[in-house]
Parts: structure tokens; sequence; C-alpha cells
């Protein structure tokens, strides 16, 4: 009997630990255990987090109006403390971050799931065993003085705090009151961008901002990380773009691009058009390619050449069993679909159809050898 | 320095002289035998320090000096100038430029290094420096007869005298809070800074995750820990985005500091060689005089 409660138990704790894992990390994104977890089996008591920066990034992306309006940071409030806690106006902080990262800004190595703070990481106390991590009053003070210093330059405890006893209750009011509708305005996505150079020759280069986002599938982290309130402001917060150099320009594209040798694929003396992979290579991607990023089939980093037009590159070979022919927007019917594709697809992209093998009186696409659906 | 007769100061020298003859073997190489592998240390990340001075203030509070108002400390303009700690400031933040970042100085805080290997203590002839087993190297107002052979012997240049007091005057330097480490209490300065730029720990730990944050962020630091091995290591190790020696930090070899001084010393002392090398040149001077006299003496005949 004993055994039996034992054995049920044993099954019963598979079976919770299961389900919080869905329950804790609902989007788990093709992210494994391991990524954050050392130990098979993590439980809330032994959670055997890995000590971060972990080896990948796993974050959160919410819409300011999801967190919090305002926190009064008093976790660690004593009596003696020279300053008050700071008012924290979380969501104007939230709307700010748009260029700079996001929520991941300050909530760095957030599991996925729901949004965890700062405490449930960083430990209240200074005095502690595991230092490869900041305590919880080193954690806050860094993240905001990384763009309060960049900000304004100053390091000034009374910019945030007010002395202890000088605390006005009525400061978190207000900022909830400034909350209420959004201050900062939405990052507005530019669609064309033309950068005038000092180079000589192809003097231009046109950046097609919305390509890199809707066609080649870039967060706008990719590019706009850690970018600080000085990148658009200056401290009287009119929007001025800061000078870059030519090399931190360049920087910024070579992650995919060439910049070191061939120019004239972003230098132009006029403005160029816009990335169109049919024109260029011959090979429509528009129509069943659209939605995979570059990588899914250019899988070496920065090469982007020398990849046949044939179907059978990266999809192996087709059979009826394994490709689903609905998807070109044709079902076969009976008769057609048990022939092999190469009775009627003579060619090796698979385009034009011919039926004259066994149809003499017959042509597609004036016949349809099933019936037409909407294509996916 | 108290009250320190001449009696109590032959006596403790007479011992002193005792324990060289009879240990000589061990006394000749610092006081290792109080080095405790658990001894703490501090991890100063020159990149995360914000130069608030804050630690410059609970310093002074923890140490009973004369303290200026809190908010006095956010002045700025007191970093155009480069300071050194003193007997009325045990730490000292100085600020250097980084770079094309104005925005973001670089602010170095200065104090003792608390070597594993301090020259204080060896140099210091009545005993009054010693390395405890917590890391700290500190002071001992009754033993010290003022004879500043410390200030001259730190690496750092770090034991500072009251000049100013023609009374009773002092070696002041950090000691690591040992009063306050003592009730189990945090050094000040790790205690008030704002962004734990100073990190409190076992120097074995702090090594480690100096090491590990060089290697997470290689463009954030150069990859140099320092005060690892200087002078054969110290209890406050510093971390750099840029070479140590342009932040004012001592070019030091591997060598603990006594090793150097008391080689030289011994070099020299041995086998009486000063004397009799003394000796020798006075001789050789009699006897060239002498031969001078006699010529002169010729030549009048």
């Amino acid at each position: 009997m004993k055994m039996k409660i034992l054995i049920t138990l044993f099954f019963c704790s598979l079976f919770v630990n299961a389900q919080t894992q869905k329950q804790v990390h609902p989007n788990l994104n093709g992210i494994t255990c391991k990524t954050c977890h050392s130990c098979d089996i993590p439980t809330k008591e032994n959670p055997c987090i890995l000590p971060c920066p972990r080896e990948k990034m796993v974050s959160i992306d919410q819409s300011p109006e999801d967190g919090p309006a305002v926190i009064t940071i008093d976790k660690f409030k004593k009596q003696s403390d020279i300053y008050a806690p700071v008012v924290f106006s979380h969501r104007l902080h939230a709307e700010m971050s748009g260029m700079a990262g996001g929520c991941k800004m300050c909530h760095h190595y957030n599991p996925p799931g729901q949004v965890i703070g700062c405490s449930d990481c960083h430990e209240l106390t200074r005095k502690r065993v595991d230092i490869s991590k900041p305590d919880l009053k080193g954690a806050y003070h860094r993240l905001c003085m990384t763009c309060h210093r960049s900000w304004s330059g100053k390091t000034d405890c009374t910019e945030c705090h007010q002395q202890n006893g000088a605390a006005n209750k009525t400061q978190a009011q207000s900022l909830e009151d400034k909350s209420a509708k959004r201050v900062h305005p939405k990052i507005i996505t530019p669609s064309t961008i033309k950068f005038d150079t000092p180079k000589a020759s192809g003097k231009m280069v046109t950046f097609y901002h919305s390509q890199h986002i809707d066609l080649f599938g870039l967060e706008c982290q990719s590019c706009h990380s850690n970018e600080s309130c000085m990148k658009c402001h200056t401290k009287t917060q009119t929007a001025s773009l800061k000078i870059k150099t030519t090399d931190q320009k360049h920087l910024l594209c070579a992650s995919c691009h060439n910049t070191k040798t061939n120019c004239s694929s972003c230098h132009s003396d006029t403005v160029k058009e816009g990335f169109n992979h049919k024109e260029l290579t011959g090979f429509d991607i528009t129509k069943f390619h659209s939605k995979i990023s570059c990588n899914i089939c250019h899988h070496e980093k920065g090469k982007f050449t020398g990849l046949s037009k044939e179907c059978i590159n990266c999809h192996g070979k087709w059979t009826q069993a394994n490709f689903q022919h609905k998807i070109t927007g044709v079902v076969l019917d009976e008769t057609h679909s048990a022939l092999e594709c190469s009775d009627c697809h003579q060619e090796k992209n698979y385009a034009n159809p011919v039926c004259s093998n066994c149809h003499e009186d017959k042509s597609y696409p004036k016949n349809i050898p099933g019936k037409l659906v909407k294509k996916n | 320095m108290a009250n320190y007769s001449r009696r109590d100061f032959l006596k403790t020298a007479a011992i002193a002289g005792t324990a060289v003859t009879g240990l000589s073997s061990k006394t000749k190489a610092a006081p290792k035998n109080i080095l405790s592998e658990d001894r703490m240390g501090v991890l100063v990340d020159t990149t995360v320090c914000i130069g608030c001075r804050k630690c410059e203030w609970a310093c002074k509070t923890a140490h009973n000096l004369e303290t200026p108002s809190i908010d006095t400390y956010d002045n700025r303009s007191v970093f155009n100038k480069m300071r050194r700690p003193n007997d009325k400031a045990l730490t000292v933040v100085n600020e250097y430029h980084n770079n094309d970042q104005d925005k973001f100085p670089i602010n170095v805080k200065v104090q003792c290094m608390h070597c594993d290997h301090p020259a204080c203590v060896s140099a210091c002839i009545v005993g009054a420096f010693s390395k405890q087993e917590n890391g700290s190297v500190i002071w001992d107002t009754d033993k010290c007869i003022g004879c500043r052979y410390c200030m001259v012997a730190c690496p750092f240049q770090v034991p500072a005298f009251e000049f100013s007091k023609a009374l009773k005057p002092d070696i002041k330097k950090c000691d690591f809070c040992f009063e306050r480490t003592k009730e189990g209490k945090l050094p000040a300065c790790t205690e008030i800074c704002p962004v734990e730029a100073i990190t409190y720990g076992r120097r074995e730990d702090l090594v480690k995750a100096a090491h590990q944050k060089i290697k997470n962020y290689p463009n954030r630091y150069i990859n140099r820990v320092y005060g690892e091995y200087e002078v054969g290591g110290t209890s406050w190790i510093y971390l750099a985005n840029k070479e140590f020696e342009k932040l004012d930090f001592p070019k030091l070899g591997k060598d603990p500091a006594p090793g150097v001084s008391e080689a030289i010393q011994h070099g020299i002392f041995a086998y009486f060689v000063p004397p009799v090398a003394l000796y020798a040149l006075l001789g050789g001077v009699m006897w060239i005089n002498k031969n001078k006299k006699k010529t002169e003496n010729e030549t009048e005949i």
C-alpha cells in the first residue's frame, strides 16, 4: 500500500511539474529548459538558475500599458536612510524605452512568460554569498544611472530621491495622473531614408527601413540596441539626430552587408530601387517565400549568392506524399494525385505543367487537373 | 603614538631580537602565517563607479573624522585636481577622462590596498602593523613610535602621518573598517555605495567573479585584474576599461614588496659588508695620505 502511494505521489509530482512549466513559461519559443536552468527538474525552492548573462537572451515584450504606472521603490527602506524611496514612473519609462530595446532594457534575461521584478534575481542584502550579480540596490542604481548620466551627466542623489523626512506624498499621485495617457509619443517607423554621404562616387545611400522590418524580418533592437534618449533628444528635449562617424554607420549594416569591399550594393549616385529578389536573381520570392527570413535559405552568414534556383536544393525531392499540392492553389483530383510530379512538371522549377504527355487536346491553365482553391 | 617608555621599547626590541635569531627563516618572509584562505577583499569595478563620493562621506563618518554635509559631495569640481588619501580622508575618488565618452568619466577610488604581503608590516620595526585574518592590514597606535618607515615602504604610498598634530600624532590609513567588520557589519564604503561598484566578499570569490566579468563583457574591460598578482596580491582588486597605469595605478611587479626591500637590506648588510667596506675605504684613504706625506717629506729633504 505504501508503495502504491509513493508511486502515485511520484507521478503526481511529475504531473505538477509539467503543469507549472506551462503556467510559468507559457511561450517558450523554442528555448529549452537548459537555457536558464542547470538541473533537470527545476522547482520553486531550487530553480537552479544559471548565472547571467545567459547564452541565449530570453526576454519579453509588452506594451507600456500592461505594466504598473508608478512604483514606489521601498523594498530596502530603513529608518536610518538618508534619502526617501524613489517614486518611479514605470509606465513613462516603459514608453521611453521604445527605441532602446523595450522592456528588456531593464528586465534583462527575463524568462518567457510574465515579467519578473528586479528583486526576483537581485538579493536584498549586500552581505551575501553569491557576488556574481549586484545586490538589489546596486542593480537599481546601475540601470537608472546608465541613462540618467547620459541624459544630464549628473550623479546627484536628489535628481531622483528626496531627502528623508521631506518626502512628498502627492508625488506618486501626480505621476500616476501624468501616466494616465501616453506621455512619450509612439515611435513612428520611417519607410525610406535617403542618406547623403561624403563619398565621391556613390554619394547616395537609399535605406529601405520598412523593408528591413517587413521583408527581412529584423527586430527594432537588431539595429537600435541600447540607444539612449540622447540618440534623438538634446537636453532641451527637441529631437535632433546625433551625428555618427562613418565607421559607426557602417558597423550597423556590417552585421549583414559587406561594408569593406562591396560599396555599390548600398552606394549609388541616384536613388536606388528597393530590394527585389526576382529582378536581382531571377527567383521570385513573393509567391511562396515572402514570410521566411533570409537565413532560412542563405545559411552562410553574410553570403547571399551561389544558391541554386532549383526547388530540390532546399526542399529535397518532392513526391505526392511529402508535397501538399493545395498550397499552389490547385487541389488535384483523384486521378492526378496518383501521378508522379514529373509526369506533368518537366521543368526543374515545377512551373508550367504540361498536359500533352497524356492529353492531346488539353492544356494548362485552360484545363485544371482538379479544382482551384484560395492560396494560403 | 602612545606614551611608550624607553624601557618598554627596549623590552619589545629584545623580544623581537630573540625572535629574529630564533626564527630567522620564518620572519625573513612576509607574515604568511596569518594569510587566511577566507580572507575578505573588495572588488572595485571602475566601469560601474559613478563618482558620487558617498564612500568618502561614509568613511569619514565611520572613522569619526571631520565630515562635511552630505550635500556638498555632489560638487564634482573636486575632481579637477588629483587627490591622495591623507590623514583627513582615508579614501578618495579621482576622475579620469574616458576616451570619447565625456558623460561617462572613469572614477577610481583610492585607499589602502590591504596587501597580502604588506610592506608596511615588514618595515615596521616595532610591529605596530599587522595583517589580520580577515584580510585587513591594521595599525596599532599603542606600539607606534612614529618612525614613519611604513610611509616609505608602502608601494602605494598610502599611510599618512598627522603632521598637523604636535602631540600624539597618528598614522592614518584605511583599516578596512576593522571594528565594523568585527561586529558583522560591512565596511562603511561598501555599504553605502549606491551602484555596488565596490563588492565585498571572499578575496578568492572576488578574483573568480572579476575574471567571469572580463569573460562575459570583453569589450567593457581590459583583460587584467589589478591587485590579483601585484606585489604578491592585494585584498582590494580592480577592474577597468583602460590601462591601469593611465589611471595612476603604480606599475608593480609580482614579487611581494617586503621581499624586494628585505632583499636589498639583507643583501647590503649580509656578512658585515658595510662595516668592512667602510673600514677598507677609510684604510685606503689613510694609506694614500700616509704615502703622500711620505713623498712630501722625502721631497722636503
